[in-house]
Formats: structure tokens, sequence, C-alpha cells
């Protein structure tokens, strides 16, 4: 096992360090910051590729920090999903990454560059942190960094509508945060652990039911706002507009996802099944709310005239799939939720990046003015098409994938409601996005608005949109990768 | 019975109720990042309070004393760290309020708000002209 | 299915070569349109001959098939080619590929993304006969509506448009629909969603309520693309607004695929025996009788050509599901031979219609007075399908009418040959005109001296036109006639019947 023993805590802190020390680099040599910025996320990327293949036959590899048994030390635990969602996050950042060089001068001043790439590394190291951590108050720290770093990255661009659009995002999110904290309280008082793994092994036996489940209770609220979950979405679509698109490709698309993790660790690592009793009636509530999300998100999107505001709605939208799938509380329902993380994070990505790019290089915004892109933008209208269909659900792509366990997942008795919406859901998402894309097809463009040569965005933004979109297509074909893992995770969890 | 035996924890969470209606209710600004400062507080109080022995000592190993007897730490350290994240909070939102403030001139929440209804229109219409 | 299933890379190189087309469209420079599109109807003659190829082993009873690619036990994309499989993208990569000649004269504009969307669409459509399971032909069929879609928008004029939302309202909506009847599918049918000869389903395994929910969720998916009425509305629109090489397409093949899922359906899902168990296939016939007299009393009042035809088709089509829903030997045979039976018929009413259109600029019928002299070839061949959708002999149409007639006497149901006698009756009343004001009528015959033209033989359309216009009227009635011939539907069809009812 050897070296590979401290790969987590590597891809954990190479980032946050090289975000502590690029501030310097900065002051000396602005130029090579982009660059030196990138160079902690490939090589999380790299451990964590590495790792893929020397789990060891446990399944999981634990490891302690400062060499301090658990339950009194730090536990980093780190399963196959888990390390997948790793090295998810890692290859969205650093796609979003390349993207932002040429990009972030269109909305960020030469000042504040080394600020946005040292946010940039803090975010994604806390990101790395927030999925790996064994230990429940470790969650909330690496939560907390998370969400400075992503309230500050909403607001860099220094205008009226970023910073009004980033205090809303604190206004719901400081809330949250303390009420994730009050949860790790309660469960502290009632089994006296922080580690996961022993907590879950004292939920089942602590006689303080009720305070676990206020516990829980608090838990989905706390993350819920974290992960959008309706009616705790409100600071979402104003934040994920606003945002530079670099930032909302890593806000809708892997920031709610991680989070929807979080709820999902919490319900089946620490309440673990045995505890049915204590999560069920609060899982139903989550169901509802999140059938309410898919519903919500979908129409909204609908009537949206700004691209990246109909994006944003979107993602309230898959936010509910991804709740429906682990409210469901069968194998193929958590594994869909959680291919579904991958999916959406992928396409969710890219389809901010497409819209970065429609804003770098013509700087148009609404739905409206995209028609008849596709003369001047093929690959950017492309890259956004293929997208758009996994959104939407459509075979071969892995939305489809996802789409069909979740749907497979709620079809009992009590569920099969979910399994409609989900459906109607699928529906709503065809309509927004079929509509961008026959105007961007085949609607022809108003006067002098597109150019009739293939005038694309620079080969650095479209790369990570290409890579984005081919992955879509990629975990849909081959979706046989990854599936029977999940699957086997899935119930192994139930 | 319980309710006073539990003093602690009730006035815990009675400040963070008075704390969450700040948030909620309050239109200034200020007065709602203090409210969330108030629940920060009361989050820390009631983990300190957990760990609450009567006639317990200070978690220090010094001069013979036992464990037995120590009140216990981890609340203690945990909220040490929590005290910095609160701190980086209020700090990230006072340097927003103050860039609010610069960029609209008002503390008022439902100021802001409605500015931004009337301009959000006429920002996001700013397509293919702007 | 059958045992022994032999390996062969065929079906998958079949489902691939049309692909070929779509390299060549992208890679080729501007300049050399000719070229280019040549090379795509090569592609496609090349996915027939392959097709082709497996004739002979599809005879001998053999099946080919290939894994694709699998996601869990159970849940896997494989292509099978069994008889019934064949024989349907025998007929579809025939007609596609005269499609495709058809359209190199035919189209004038954006041939690019037709061309392209062409070839993509007989891949998908080609995958969907080589299906081995639901799962797969789901993915190909719902892959298959978005490869149509810029078909029938071609035009790009209101109407195309308008036709291509309707289009698309219809069809996703289906394919949400289908998408829940898969699930279900899966889920009650213990995990398998393959196709068996005898069918899969069975009473043990769910509820009466649990099948029939799956079945008619089944019919209302595959439904709005078999124009089973009421959910025919999109076929009116979208038939004259596409062009004609799409429409005929539309008309022969794209509408069969939701007949031939509910084929499957029928027979290799739930076969013959639980139909008649659960009774569901009363309300498939009387669908299908009601949509055929509806659609002909509709086709009456169209003046416009294609949109007569159109009614026609969703009619025609209704006949497959009336045959399959007979449940008899007869039935079943007349049924799923009418599936290559109107693609040829209609496929050159259609190709006919579009000669017309290119050549006169005439939509509607009242116009057309007189053609048959200007246009001889073509309106022979018309008239030659006309006579054949009444079911006069010795055509195509004739075999279907008579052997749909003793499939209803086989089920004891007489009112069907009531129905197939009134339809007839419709057929004629609005195809006899047509003829009739072809070659009966000509411009300035109300006058006194107005004397009857000559027929001009040698200045018709373009040959790439006329070519597959003749190609399928002397196939109308060849196959009529020497019906056995291996490789003609009997042959392949009876194989696939007498299986089901021994």
């Amino acid at each position: 096992m050897g070296a590979y023993r401290h790969f987590p805590i590597f891809m954990i802190t190479i980032p946050l360090v090289g975000a502590v020390l690029l501030p310097f680099l900065g002051y000396l040599r602005q130029k090579w910051v982009p660059w030196a910025a990138a160079i902690p996320l490939v090589s999380s990327t790299i451990l964590g590729s590495l790792l893929m293949g020397r789990m060891p036959a446990g399944g999981y590899l634990s490891y302690h920090m400062g060499n301090w048994d658990p339950p009194f030390g730090i536990e980093i635990r780190v399963d196959y999903v888990g390390l997948f969602l790793m090295l998810i996050v890692c290859g969205i950042a650093l796609l979003a990454l390349f993207f932002s060089r040429l990009y972030i001068f269109k909305e960020v001043s030469g000042g504040r560059l080394t600020a946005y790439y040292v946010l940039f590394l803090l975010l994604s190291g806390a990101m790395l942190g927030f999925v790996a951590t064994g230990d429940i108050f470790n969650l909330f720290v690496f939560m907390e960094i998370l969400a400075l770093s992503s309230y500050a990255l909403v607001a860099i661009a220094g205008n009226r509508n970023a910073v009004r659009a980033a205090f809303k995002y604190l206004l719901m999110g400081a809330p949250s945060s303390i009420i994730v904290l009050l949860a790790i309280g309660f469960l502290y008082s009632a089994t006296g652990t922080l580690n996961m793994a022993d907590l879950s092994a004292r939920v089942a036996e602590s006689g303080y039911t009720e305070v676990l489940m206020v516990a829980f209770i608090l838990f989905v609220i706390g993350f819920g706002v974290k992960a959008a979950l309706f009616p705790l979405h409100m600071w979402l679509p104003d934040a994920h507009s606003i945002a530079p698109s670099p930032i909302s490709a890593i806000l809708s698309g892997l920031l709610v996802e991680v989070s929807a993790f979080a709820v999902l660790r919490i319900t089946f690592s620490v309440f673990t099944a045995g505890a049915t009793n204590l999560v069920g009636g609060t899982l139903d509530a989550v169901s509802v709310f999140a059938a309410a999300a898919v519903l919500y998100g979908g129409i909204m999107a609908i009537l949206q005239k700004d691209l990246k505001m109909m994006i944003a709605y979107s993602t309230i939208s898959h936010v509910g799939y991804i709740f429906l799938g682990i409210t469901a509380f069968t194998a193929e329902g958590v594994a869909g939720a959680m291919y579904h993380m991958l999916d959406h994070g992928l396409a969710k990505a890219c389809l901010f990046l497409c819209a970065g790019s429609f804003i770098y290089v013509k700087g148009y915004r609404r739905i409206e003015d995209l028609k008849g892109a596709w003369r001047q933008m093929p690959w950017t209208c492309f890259a956004f098409a293929l997208a758009s269909i996994s959104v939407i659900g459509i075979p071969p792509t892995a939305g489809f994938i996802s789409k069909w366990y979740l749907v497979y997942g709620n079809f009992s008795r009590d569920r099969w409601p979910y399994a409609l919406i989900l459906l109607l859901g699928s529906i709503l998402a065809a309509v927004y996005c079929l509509r961008v894309i026959y105007y961007m097809f085949f609607q022809p463009g108003k006067e002098g608005a597109w150019e009739t040569v293939s005038k694309d965005a620079p080969s650095s933004m479209l790369a990570p949109i290409w890579i984005l979109s081919a992955g879509t297509l990629f975990f849909g074909l081959f979706s046989s990768l990854l599936i029977p893992s999940l699957l086997r995770a899935a119930k192994f969890l139930l | 019975m319980r309710l006073f035996h539990n003093y602690h924890y009730v006035a815990a969470m009675l400040l963070f109720c008075i704390g969450l209606y700040t948030v909620i209710v309050r239109r200034n600004i200020i007065k709602k990042l203090i409210g969330l400062n108030i629940m920060e507080t009361a989050v820390f109080f009631f983990y300190i309070s957990l760990g609450y022995m009567d006639n317990g000592i200070a978690p220090i190993r010094v001069g013979g004393a036992q464990p037995g007897q120590m009140v216990n730490p981890i609340p203690q350290a945990l909220i040490l760290t929590g005290i910095v994240v609160a701190v980086s909070v209020t700090a990230l939102a006072l340097s927003l309020v103050i860039l609010l403030y610069r960029q609209y001139g008002t503390l008022d929440v439902d100021h802001l708000m409605r500015q931004e209804e009337d301009e959000g229109e006429g920002e996001k219409g700013k397509g293919a002209e702007g | 299915m059958p045992e022994k299933s032999t390996f062969s890379v065929i079906p998958l190189l079949a489902m691939l070569l049309p692909w070929i087309s779509l390299v060549v469209i992208l890679a080729m420079p501007k300049k050399s349109r000719r070229l280019r599109l040549w090379l795509c109807f090569l592609g496609s003659l090349a996915a027939f001959g392959v097709v082709l190829v497996m004739l002979p082993g599809i005879l001998d009873g053999n099946t080919y098939t290939i894994k694709l690619a699998g996601l869990v036990e159970g849940l896997e994309m494989r292509f099978t080619v069994d008889t019934l499989g064949y024989y349907f993208a025998l007929i579809l990569a025939f007609l596609w590929m005269l499609a495709t000649l058809y359209s190199i004269s035919y189209i004038d504009h954006k041939e690019n993304r037709f061309f392209a969307f062409m070839a993509l669409c007989e891949s998908f459509l080609l995958g969907c006969a080589f299906a081995a399971n639901m799962f797969t032909y789901f993915i190909f069929y719902e892959m298959m509506t978005f490869g149509s879609y810029p078909l029938i928008i071609h035009e790009e004029t209101t109407l195309a448009r308008r036709a291509g939302y309707k289009y698309l309202v219809y069809a996703v909506s289906a394919g949400t629909v289908l998408f829940f009847s898969v699930v279900a599918h899966y889920f009650w049918g213990g995990g398998n969603l393959g196709f068996q000869e005898y069918g899969v389903l069975s009473l043990e395994m769910a509820s009466r309520a649990a099948l029939m929910t799956i079945f008619f969720t089944y019919l209302a998916g595959f439904g709005v693309k078999a124009a089973i009425m009421p959910l025919h509305g999109w076929v009116p629109d979208a038939h004259p607004a596409a062009p004609s090489p799409a429409s005929a397409l539309l008309s022969g093949v794209i509408l069969k695929a939701g007949a031939f899922g509910i084929i499957r359906v029928v027979f290799n899902v739930f076969g013959v025996d639980l139909m008649r168990e659960l009774g569901v296939f009363i309300v498939l016939a009387v669908l299908a009788c009601i949509t055929i007299v509806v659609a002909s009393i509709f086709a009456l009042t169209q003046d416009n050509l294609k949109r007569r035809l159109a009614y026609s088709s969703i009619g025609q089509v209704s006949y497959i599901i009336l045959g399959v829903a007979m449940l008899t030997h007869d039935g079943a045979l007349g049924g799923v031979m009418h599936l290559t039976h109107h693609a040829l018929m209609k496929g050159c009413l259609f190709l006919c219609a579009g000669i017309i259109l290119v050549k006169t600029g005439k939509k509607n019928i009242s116009e057309m007075k007189g053609i048959g002299y200007k246009l001889p070839i073509t309106m022979i061949c018309f008239s030659a399908c006309a006579l054949a959708m009444m079911g006069t002999p010795p055509s195509v149409g004739f075999i279907t009418k008579w052997l749909l007639g003793n499939g209803s006497l086989e089920a004891g149901l007489p009112v069907y040959i009531v129905i197939l006698l009134t339809s007839a009756l419709l057929n004629a009343a609005y195809f006899l005109p047509i003829i009739y004001i072809a070659f009966f009528r000509w411009d300035g015959d109300e006058e006194e001296k107005g004397h009857r033209p000559k027929l001009v033989f040698g200045k018709e359309a373009d040959h790439k036109l006329v070519v597959p216009v003749v190609i399928l009227a002397v196939l109308v009635v060849i196959v009529g006639i020497w019906v056995t011939v291996p490789g003609f539907p009997y042959s392949l069809v009876s194989r696939v019947v007498n299986v089901i009812f021994p």
C-alpha cells in the first residue's frame, strides 16, 4: 500500500496549500498565476486516478490524520463512491479552470485575478475534503471553506448584481451552516462521537431518538439550502446566473451535487438503514419537496429569457431528481441518484461553459439572441445540444441511464407518483432545452447578429466544453463501467 | 421538570431563535449580520454546555488532575474552530456590505430587492443591444 | 430467442454503414456536391447490400446476434436478427436506398443536413429492426425521433416549422410514455426485456392490472408513431410539409416503426395467448377499425395531394394493427405483410407526388387536370399503385385484403370484413378521382373544340426521380403475382406467423 495510503490527504491539501501560496506568486508574476493554479488540480487528478486502481480489498481507504486513531482523531475515509466523486470534482474543476484562463478577463478586473484563482483552489480543495472526510465536524469545516469561497466567487465581478447576488446567497447560506453546526451538536450530545463510522453504530443504540430525529431534520435543512432543494433554493437562480460562467459551472455542477451527496452520506452512512424509523418521516417530506422542485424548476426554466437563469432553474429541477433518488431508498434509486450527480455535473457544467462561450464571443445573454447561432459558433452549439440531450434524458447519453435508474428505483407501490413526476420533469426539460436548440440551429439569426463564417470561441475554451460534452455521451454508452459498482455500493449502503 | 433541569439548553435555543428571527425579519443588513452572530453564539453556547460537569475542572493535565473530573474538552475544541469560522463569515459578510453600500447607497434589504426587480429586467434585457 | 443464435458482426455493420454517408458529408469539400451525394447513395446501397447478404441465412432459419453494450443483467443493448426483424430491415433498407437516389435530384438546398440526417435515421431504424429487446428498441426509437425532425422541417417554411413542432410535441410525449412502459415492463417482467417467440410476460409474473397498464402505455407510446387515432395528429401536417422523399420514408418506414413496435409487443412480449386472456386485443382492434374508417373519410375531404395520401397512410397502417389484433394466422400474415406492401405502394405514390411538384409545381388535386399527358410514366405508376391500394388483383394490396379477410373469418368476426370492404370503397372514392382528373380531364376540355392532348413520353422528369417510381410500381405488381419468391414478404412473414400460430 505504501505511498498510496497518503494520496487522499494529498489530494485535499495540495490545492489548499496551493491556494495559500498563490498570492505570493501573483505578487511576483501575475501572468503565471493561471498556470500555477492548474498544478495543484492536475496533481490531485493524477493522484486520484492512480488511487482508483489501487483501492484495497476492503473497499475503502482509511487515513488517520496525525496518526490519531478514530474515534479520537479525524479520519479520512475514501471508498469507491467517494473516490469517484472526488475524481469528478477534480476533473470538472480542472476543465473550468482551463476555461477561465481566457474567459475571466471578461468579467473580472485584472486586479482581482489572483484572488479568483486563490478562491478557485480553495473551493476545489474544500470540495475534495468535503467528500473524503469521515469525521462529521471536519465535514462542517470543509463546508464552511466551501461556502465562503463560493460567496466570494459569486461576488468577484464586483458590480451591483454580483454583490447583491452574493449577499443573498450568504444570507441563506450562513444560517444554514449554523444549522448544520447545531445538528452536529445534537448528534454529538446524543451519541458522544464525531466519527461517522462510529456514529452509525451508536445512532442505532442511542436512546435519544427525538434528539436524533431533530438532528437529522436540521442536517437536511442545512445541506438542503446548499443543495438548493425547494423551497430552500431562492439563492440559486441569482447566484448561478450572475456568477462568472466557469464559477456557475462549478456551483451548479459540483457544489449542489456535493451537498446532495452529503445528505446521502448522512442518511445512509450515519443514520443507517437500521434506524429507518428516525429518518423515514423526514425523507417522505423531502420526497414531496423534491417532486415540487422538479416541477417548479422545470416550469420556471421554461419561463426564463436569460440563458444562464434558465440553466440555473434547470439545476433546481435536477436537484429534485437526485433527492427523489435518495429518498426512494432502493439500491437502484440511490445508484441512479449518484449516477445523476455525475451526469448532471458534466452536462450542467458544459451548459454553463457554453453560455460563457456565447458571452465571451458575442456578449449575448438572452436566449432570443441565440437564433441562428450555429453558423458562427458550431462547436459551441453542438456541444450545447449534446449536453441538453443528456439533461432531457435521451439515449444514449448518461442522462438517460440515470433517469432509467431513478424511475426504476421509484417504481414501487407507494412511490409511483414520483416516477411519473420524474418523467414529467423530463418533458419540461425537453421544452426548455429543445427551444434553445431550435433557436440555435433552425431559426435564422437577426440581421448582423451573427457572422456567416465560423468564428467560435478560442480552443482553450472549446476544449473543456467538448470534453464535458463528450463525457456525457461516453458515460452513457459505457455506463457499464460504473453502474455495477454503484449498484453494489448502493446495496451495501442500504 | 426536565425543562428546568436543562436550562442551559433552553437558553441556547432561545438565543438561537432570537438570532434567527433577527436574520429573517430585520430590514437593516447590519442587524441581520448581528442576528447571524447571535445564532452562532447560541450554538457555541450549546456546545460548551454539552461538556459541562458540575464541579468540573479545566481539562489541563497539571498537578495530578484526574481525567474523570475534567469538563469535556472536545466541544471546546470544536467551538474554537467554530469561532474562527464565524469570524471569517462575518468578515466576508461585512466586506460584502461595504461593497453593497458603495453600489446601492442603502442598507435596507427591501430597497435592495426592489432595486433588483427594477433593474433586473433592464440588465438582462441588454442582450444584443448591449 | 431461439436457442441457436450465431454471432455475427453483420447487423452491426449494416447499422453503421449509413454513418459513412455522414462522414462523407462532413469530410468532403464544399465544391463536389455531386460526388458527395452519390457517395451517400452508395452508402445506402451498401447498407442494403449488407442486409441482403443475411437473406440466405435467415431463410435457412438462422438468427444472428451481437451484443453491443451491457449495462447490467437484463439491460443490454443487443442486436438479434430474427426473421421478423430482418423482414423490417429489408424493406427499410430497400426503400431508403431508392429514396436516397430520388433525393439527389430532388433536394436542392441544405443537402448536407438532409442527407446527413437521412443517413442517421436509417441507421437508427436499422437499430430498431435488429433490436433484441425492448431496451435497445426504445433507445433507437428515441434517437430516430430526433433524427427525423430535421427531415420534416427541411423546407423551413412556416408550415414546415409548425409541422415539425407538432411532431416533436407528439413524439417526445410518446417517448416519455414509452419510457414508463419499458420501465414497467422491466419491473414486472422480472428484469427481462427480451423478445421471445411466444411472449415473455405471463399472468404469473404480475397482476392483470399491471399487465394491462404495460400494454396500454406501450400502445400509447407506439401508437403515436403508428398514427392510431386519436394520436395521429402530427401525420397530416408532417407529410405535406416534408420534402417528398422524406414523406415517402415517413409513410413507408417511420410510421411502420411504431407499428413494428406494436407487433413486437403483441407477439414477442405479450404473446398471443396472454393477449387473448387479457382481452386487450379487442381495444386494439376497435381502435384500428375506427382509424381505418375515419382516416379514409378524412382523406376524401383533402384537396392537397400529399395530405390525402397522409390520411390514407394513417388508415393503411391501421390495417397492420388490425391484422395483428385479429390474433389469427391469416390476419397476422396479412397485417405484417402489409408492412412491406404499403411501403412499396405509398412510397411510390409519394414519390410521384414529388415529381408532380417538381415538374408542375402543383400541390392540389383540383389543379392536376390532364397531367397524365405531361407526365405519363409517373401517372401510370401512380395509377397502378392507387389501384393496388384499393385492393385490385394482381397487386400486393389485393394480397393484404385477401389475407385480412381470411383472418377475420378465422377469428369468427365478420365485422372486420365489413370494415375492410368499407375501407376499400372509401379508398376507391379518394383514389379514383385522382386518376380520373389526371387522364380523363385536360386543360381546355370544357370548351367545345378542346381535344385530348397527346401523351408525351420523352420529356419526363430526371431519371433519378423516375427510376425509383417505376421500380416500386413494378414491384407492387410483381410481388403481388409471384408471392412466394424467397425474399419477398410471404417467404419471411409466413415463417414468423407459422411459429406463432401453428
